[in-house]
């Protein structure tokens, strides 16, 4: 019985369509703003992913990653003294204005990283070397802000475009020259600016000598020691905000900076409500027209219903006929709509804007939607189906 | 027909109103009916007499506020939603004015349904239901679409679909309404020719006065109740209602 309800719904191809139709920019709603939040939200916890240490130690008072609170450097010297540090290096974070050779101004990311270690240093460069970082008023930038920052040029077609910077190239960050001796692959962050490394002393000349430019501190156990018990040793003995560096969402600790960094951004700013409504319009838009349409489609066949009733059929196989029915139906919908919002975060991605990421929670989060649409759109129908009189097929 | 063929279905005092207070309409006052094993009856009269009302309740599809009801040894009256649904399952077959065949489904899907209903396999369900086919004259038909053929075919569909799972009782609710004359003939000598056992009978509602030689029997009714039987149906004097 249930292979011929199955037959019933797909003869009607113009509501199948309709349904599919709802069901499917339904699902592709969820799963793509879902993924697009998920890809926003990574990039606030961006400086956690792009420098790479397993504790971070910050002001008592810093609440995320893109928070800095200046410490004095001899803070570095009390971290160092901690049981179980192997080693500690400085880290510099900031938002200036770099001024491009046009004259333009771009903001960025300034990170300062210990010139000794390059502890914090970028995992991909491109072009050149992180040694040359030592060479005087050296920079390396990341790729999107070598386009960013490139050179706009006419071509032969009259058309404006712009020549990527390159090491070599010049810049100044107030008005002191800064040279790209390197370009690197990076995470872009949730604050706009490209990241552009130098050494963390320099970073002190770049900000025109500011009193305090230990932003946070890059500190490794020794063997034998996590880096939660570290975090533990080091506020218990210095006082300080000790962080873990775990980035995966749903495996994160309770110390790890980049859940805080997470949860921050979802508590101070407007992005989850955003992002939440358009999932909700989502669901709501899928409800009204997965239901609507399966409503309609089984008023169409309610004549039918009451003659399979009238043979003999309980309510117990209508019900099932039913559900089987929304349920394929909310199969096939959520296929398409995940395939398009796939299809839709590939081209995202390549272009690297917006962000996507796209867990399979997600998927199967919008598929458990999905399936919700199809029941309610199910029960739309059961309760129709349950009301109307066997007899009624008598009636013409 | 013989008197002597024991009752298939049999109403006593049969009361059914419809709706409350002033909007009360009363479709069936003591209505007495009653059909033997390997006849087809029919019922026939006015609009608005109860012939459907009085079906309804032989099919176990409406349950009357008075009276008894007793198809096949079987007395309905009393029995749940659950015992009425099974009991149609497997005892009666419908015959529908207007088909009702799906019309998104096959001939041979339609075909199907009660065997389907009743649990059976696929693949059994589907070799009964090319038998009855053919036994209908719609050999070659099986994949068709009930739209793509005429109404005369489509009427054999529904009568293949209404015999597929061999009920005793077999219920036609103006089974020649859509079809012309000839056609209207073809269905009911079929009918007519499938009432011949004495484990089935047919119960006809019809006004059409054409097929009225197919009967057996024919009961009259009026204002709710059967106001005579007609034994020989040639003798039935035609009413302008009929």
């Amino acid at each position: 019985m249930y292979r011929l309800a199955l037959n019933m719904l797909f003869g009607d191809r113009a509501k199948l369509a309709m349904l599919l139709c709802g069901l499917s920019f339904s699902a592709l709603l969820m799963a793509q703003q879902t993924s697009v939040f998920f890809g926003i939200m990574s990039w606030t916890y961006t400086p956690v992913v792009n420098i790479r240490a397993h504790v971070w130690v910050s002001d008592p008072m810093v609440e995320q990653a893109n928070d800095a609170k200046p410490m004095r450097d001899t803070e570095l010297g009390r971290v160092r003294s901690v049981d179980g540090v192997a080693w500690v290096a400085p880290l510099h974070t900031s938002f200036l204005q770099a001024r491009m050779v046009d004259g333009n101004f771009k903001l960025i990311t300034l990170v300062g990283i210990d010139a000794d270690s390059f502890a914090g240093a970028p995992a991909q460069i491109t072009q050149g070397r992180i040694e040359d970082l030592r060479l005087p008023n050296t920079v390396i930038v990341d790729e999107w802000g070598a386009q960013l920052m490139g050179r706009p040029v006419k071509g032969a077609d009259g058309k404006m475009t712009v020549v990527p910077l390159k090491p070599g190239d010049v810049f100044e960050i107030n008005d002191i020259e800064a040279r790209i001796v390197g370009i690197c692959k990076v995470r872009r962050a949730f604050t706009g600016g490209p990241f552009v490394y130098t050494t963390y002393d320099r970073s002190k000349t770049y900000t025109l000598g500011a009193r305090r430019t230990l932003s946070f501190m890059l500190a490794e156990p020794v063997a034998g020691v996590t880096p939660a018990e570290l975090c533990d040793r080091i506020e218990k003995e210095t006082g300080l905000k000790a962080w873990t560096t775990d980035t995966v969402i749903w495996n994160w600790s309770e110390r790890s900076l980049a859940k805080n960094t997470f949860w921050w951004f979802w508590k101070n700013t407007g992005i989850p409500f955003s992002f939440g409504t358009a999932v909700a319009l989502g669901l709501f838009v899928g409800i009204a027209i997965s239901g609507q349409t399966f409503y309609s489609f089984v008023l169409e066949n309610l004549k039918y219903f009451a003659a399979i009733k009238a043979m003999g059929a309980s309510m117990g196989v209508l019900a099932r006929m039913l559900i089987i029915q929304a349920v394929t139906a909310g199969l096939i919908g959520f296929g398409l709509g995940a395939g398009m919002a796939q299809a839709i975060g590939r081209v995202m991605i390549e272009k690297g804007m917006p962000p996507f990421v796209m867990f399979p929670q997600v998927l199967l989060a919008t598929l458990a939607l999905t399936m919700g649409i199809s029941i309610v759109s199910a029960i739309i129908g059961i309760v129709k189906v349950s009301r109307v009189d066997a007899a009624t097929v008598f009636r013409g | 027909m013989s008197n002597d063929h024991p009752i298939a279905v049999s109403a006593r005092k049969v009361d059914m109103a419809f709706g409350l207070g002033e909007a009360k309409v009363t479709a069936l006052k003591q209505a007495d009916f009653s059909a033997r094993r390997g006849e087809l009856i029919m019922l026939v009269g006015p609009s608005g007499c109860g012939k459907t009302t009085l079906l309804s309740v032989i099919a176990g599809t409406l349950t009357p506020q008075a009276g008894e009801i007793e198809v096949f040894g079987q007395r309905l009256d009393g029995l749940s939603q659950e015992a009425l649904t099974a009991f149609r399952q497997k005892n009666l077959g419908f015959v529908f004015q207007s088909f009702n065949l799906i019309p998104t489904l096959t001939v041979i899907e339609n075909v199907m349904v009660p065997l389907l209903i009743q649990g059976m396999k696929h693949s059994l369900a589907r070799a009964k239901a090319v038998a009855i086919l053919e036994q209908v004259g719609l050999k070659g038909r099986e994949e068709s679409s009930p739209n793509a053929l005429s109404g005369g075919q489509q009427q054999r569909v529904a009568i293949a679909r209404a015999l597929v799972h061999e009920p005793p009782l077999l219920i036609c609710d103006e089974p020649t309404s859509a079809l012309d004359k000839d056609t209207g003939a073809q269905i009911m000598q079929m009918i007519r020719d499938l009432s011949r056992s004495p484990n089935r009978c047919v119960v006809v509602v019809t006004h059409d006065f054409r097929i009225f030689r197919f009967a057996d029997r024919i009961a009259e009714m009026e204002d709710g109740r059967i106001s005579r039987v007609v034994d020989d149906p040639s003798t039935l004097e035609i009413q302008p209602h009929l």
